[in-house]
């Protein structure tokens, strides 16, 4: 099909791309003790880009006996847009197509599902909470990258996913694991980290407003970090005027033991690839090395508009299949330290992360899964909190990060450690 | 041999998209991309089987025995005997659009929105954008029972950004709006100018002062706060899976006696359900009736587990299987005057616009954020405030209402859970909350 495409709008366009993607996936959900749903998915996906006289095209279609609609659509779509001083999609590379992201014992096999879930269940075992609800999947999937320079690439991946909610009195818990490798993930560490915050979250103390050091948990912190700081790092925010760190390249945007680096050969990664969304050779990107700001990320179309080199930074998400900014593993680091020994507010999760302001940074979100942590663990609970204060001023207020990190899609995060933050609390 | 399901159901839902992207002058993205998915669903031995295709694959007036089987097959691991209840089925008519966006050429699209755009203006108005999207879908449904149903609808609308920057401050202006009534986008500049204008304030407006006080919340807040703060507790699946605090509660008086909360899927509103996602015809169901809550939200699955409440409320994306969601979820009328409600707060917050909100419904805990607000003084409106957040938890906050407003209005978004996103619409009048936890970076 791809040939066909190809032919097909070698007369009429300048440029074209295929993305091609196939997947299947096997699940079960859990509702409280049981397995309530069984469920199976397969999935298609054409995604055609043509470029004309630097006007770029796209559409997307499920159905492959529609390409040609599919093409028509994008040749439309090619008229409506401003050109930009386009100077080219990539050609072929001598890139390793071997997967980087694929372990060949994932399988559509309901046995193996049955077994993730039941060890989630054991390890929730061992504190007393009750199960709400889980989940366990597993999926295949293959995208061929094509293109009228002639690029071919074609990679498979796999990825098993796996979390568990739980409850104890009004206390919940919930924790997840995703991994493209059968040994990276841990269901029965997950079941026993839900079961703990449900479990040992009952009969927190309601605690006074003032300043404190607060712990954030890498889920905690990768939420701060998607509502402002990976949205400002976009070349095409920065350009358009809508990022705080447009104007500040080679400036000190963090404390200078911080480095915000995108390495998409990781080997923490969940999806690593040898290239981008629109077939550019990948590399390590330092957005941010010890507090200075030093690149921002650029896809094709970005850096051809702008004059900027690009970063191959192109991901494919969204409605129309379109490339936009991302990145491939953001790995954030800092000074080591053993984050839980001095006493300070431990955050596991954050209620309202997204409401955060991508613009000045600024929020205000309720704690979830809050305890005093001191001495190395998480002691006493905490019944609520609020927690208040600008997402670019915490990376200045960075005291430590842990040596473990998680990865959570694109991002590799650290348990952080930041001084002073104001919490409101409900107790006097 | 025949497969010994107890049920199937079968959903296909196909369509176009198009998208309008204007950022800074330029038409970013303009174009049309297609889509056809379908989700069977069997009630195999236990529980469920779902199996999800490429609708062009699947006809739904003769669903293929393969499907059901390939449903009945993923059912096989389920381990718990889930039951349905009958419910009565039946179809509202969509009401015809004003101007169907079919009928407009992309062209002209683009025109007026670049129109619009030239309006987004002020002096110290950075970058403008305004994303249009138009969803144009045919749902068709058929299950075991003999049901079919077949209905197109067209969701259009808008979103316009401003930002502003002055002396080193960014702050953005955001208005949106979408619809089931036709296209949306003709001689909107009240809307651009709104944004803008909003964007230039902001700049000169300080950051809330965080700690407890009396709150007045705007239409659209309060609205978020009924869909996070009530809707979610009441979803029969949470009630069920015991991850909800309005569990074991139906008649219990759980809030102020001036509160009523109503979900209504059957308003031709943005979350207009014709019919809901596993063949039950919508109505409205009064969540909370003076303060009584009265019912659950449900699926024909949790209506047979829980009782108490309707079902009709039961919604998926194209391709994934319905799970018991909102639609159109409001507050009702009381009787004060806006006025009266900004009086009687006499020293407290006005929070107004929102940027959404997120609920722990198992823990009872709720978070909202309003794009901006004015400080009450002496029963007046002072000084501007950006970025302010309200948290609660949900029983002790719907007591803490002590007056409801007389000027409901509904505003069209989009609501998340379990990974599917659904349009919906909130709403409310103007609602006055006492000693509400309000969040800020500066405390005394």
């Amino acid at each position: 099909m791809i040939d066909e495409i190809l032919r097909a709008a070698e007369k009429i366009t300048d440029e074209t791309e295929i993305l091609l993607a196939r997947s299947e996936s096997i699940g079960a959900d859990l509702k409280q003790n049981d397995i309530a749903i069984g469920n199976r998915t397969q999935g298609f996906g054409l995604i055609i880009r043509v470029i004309n006289n630097g006007k770029i095209g796209v559409s997307c279609t499920d159905n492959p006996d529609s390409w040609k609609k599919c093409l028509d659509a994008a040749l439309v779509s090619s008229r409506f847009a401003d050109p930009i001083p386009w100077k080219g999609l990539p050609g072929p590379e001598n890139l390793s197509q071997e997967p980087l992201a694929y372990d060949n014992r994932i399988t559509p096999d309901p046995d193996l599902i049955m077994e993730l879930i039941s060890q989630l269940k054991s390890g929730s075992d061992k504190y007393p909470a009750n199960i709400t609800s889980g989940s366990a999947s597993l999926a295949w999937s293959e995208h061929t990258l094509a293109n009228s320079n002639g690029l071919l690439y074609s990679v498979k991946g796999t990825s098993a996913h796996i979390s568990l909610e739980m409850i104890a009195g009004q206390s919940t818990g919930f924790e997840h694991d995703a991994s493209w490798n059968l040994d990276l993930i841990d269901p029965e560490k997950t079941g026993e980290k839900a079961a703990f915050f449900a479990s040992k979250g009952q009969g927190g103390e309601e605690i006074k407003t003032g300043s404190y050091d607060v712990i954030f948990s890498p889920t905690a912190f990768s939420q701060l970090l998607d509502a402002a700081i990976i949205p400002a790092l976009s070349g095409r925010n920065v350009h358009t005027g809508r990022s705080f760190f447009a104007g500040k390249s080679g400036q000190m945007v963090a404390h200078e033991a911080i480095s915000v680096i995108d390495d998409p050969f990781d080997t923490r990664g969940l999806a690593n690839c040898a290239w981008d969304g629109e077939g550019m050779p990948v590399k390590k990107i330092p957005f941010i090395e010890n507090g200075i700001l030093k690149s921002y990320a650029y896809d094709l179309r970005t850096a051809y508009r702008y004059d900027q080199t690009p970063t191959a930074s192109a991901v494919r998400l969204g409605q129309s299949g379109a490339p936009s900014i991302g990145n491939h593993n953001l790995v954030l680091s800092g000074p080591e330290i053993s984050v839980f020994d001095e006493k300070g507010i431990f955050v596991h999760d954050l209620i309202g992360a997204h409401t955060a302001n991508p613009m000045s940074g600024d929020f205000s979100v309720e704690l979830s899964s809050p305890f005093f942590a001191h001495d190395g663990e998480l002691c006493e609970p905490i019944r609520t909190g609020m927690i208040s204060g600008n997402i670019f001023e915490i990376l200045f207020r960075i005291e430590g990060c842990s040596k473990d990190t998680r990865t959570l899609g694109s991002s590799i995060i650290p348990y952080v450690r930041i001084s002073d933050l104001t919490v409101i609390g409900r107790g006097s | 041999m025949t497969i010994p399901y107890r049920y199937y159901d079968i959903r296909r839902v196909s369509g176009e998209v198009t998208q309008i992207d204007v950022d800074n002058g330029k038409v970013d993205q303009a174009g049309t991309s297609f889509f056809d998915k379908a989700v069977i669903r069997v009630l195999g031995d236990k529980g469920w089987g779902v199996f999800s295709v490429s609708g062009k694959e699947a006809d739904c007036e003769k669903l293929s025995e393969n499907f059901i089987r390939e449903a009945y097959a993923t059912s096989k691991v389920t381990t718990v005997d889930i039951t349905i209840k009958d419910t009565p089925s039946s179809i509202h008519s969509v009401p015809s659009m004003r101007e169907n966006p079919a009928d407009v050429s992309l062209d002209e699209k683009v025109s007026i929105l670049l129109d619009l755009y030239k309006s987004i203006e002020g002096r110290d108005i950075v970058s403008r954008r305004i994303n249009f999207i138009e969803k144009d879908e045919t749902v068709s449904f058929s299950d075991s029972h003999g049901h079919f149903y077949e209905y197109h609808l067209c969701r259009n609308g808008f979103s316009i950004m401003a930002v502003a920057s002055r002396s080193g401050i960014v702050q953005m202006g955001y208005e949106r709006d979408h619809t089931i009534s036709g296209l949306n986008i003709r001689h909107r500049y009240d809307l651009a100018h709104e944004a803008a204008n909003r964007a230039e304030h902001l700049l000169d407006a300080r950051p809330c002062k965080g700690g407890i006080m009396h709150a007045v919340l705007d239409p659209e807040l309060a609205g978020v706060f009924a869909h996070e703060a009530v809707g979610h507790a009441s979803e029969g699946d949470l009630v069920k899976e015991g991850s909800s605090i309005l569990k074991g509660k139906i008649g219990e008086t759980i809030g102020s006696p001036l509160l009523t909360i109503v979900d209504d899927p059957s308003l031709t509103e943005f979350g207009f359900c014709p019919v809901d996602d596993e063949g039950s015809e919508t109505k409205r169901t009064d969540i909370i009736k003076n303060g009584i809550l009265m019912s659950y939200l449900h699926s024909k699955e949790t209506l047979a587990s829980m009782g108490n409440g309707d079902a009709g409320h039961c919604r998926g994306m194209p391709g994934i299987e319905p799970i018991v969601r909102m639609s159109n979820t409001f507050i009702e009328n009381g009787d004060s005057t806006y006025d009266e409600i900004i009086e009687t707060c006499k020293s407290g917050i006005l929070l107004k616009g929102s940027r959404g909100g997120q609920v722990d419904p198992g823990r009872g805990m709720f978070q909202f954020n309003a794009e901006y607000g004015y400080i009450i003084q002496n029963g007046e409106l002072t000084d501007m405030v950006r970025d302010v957040s309200l948290s609660g938890e949900i029983l002790q906050t719907l007591h803490s209402i002590s007056l409801v407003g007389n000027d409901l209005a509904l505003h069209p978004g989009y609501c998340g859970k379990g990974g599917q996103t659904v349009p919906v619409t909130d709403g409310s009048p103007h609602l006055l909350l006492n000693n509400a936890v309000v969040g800020g970076c500066e405390i005394d």
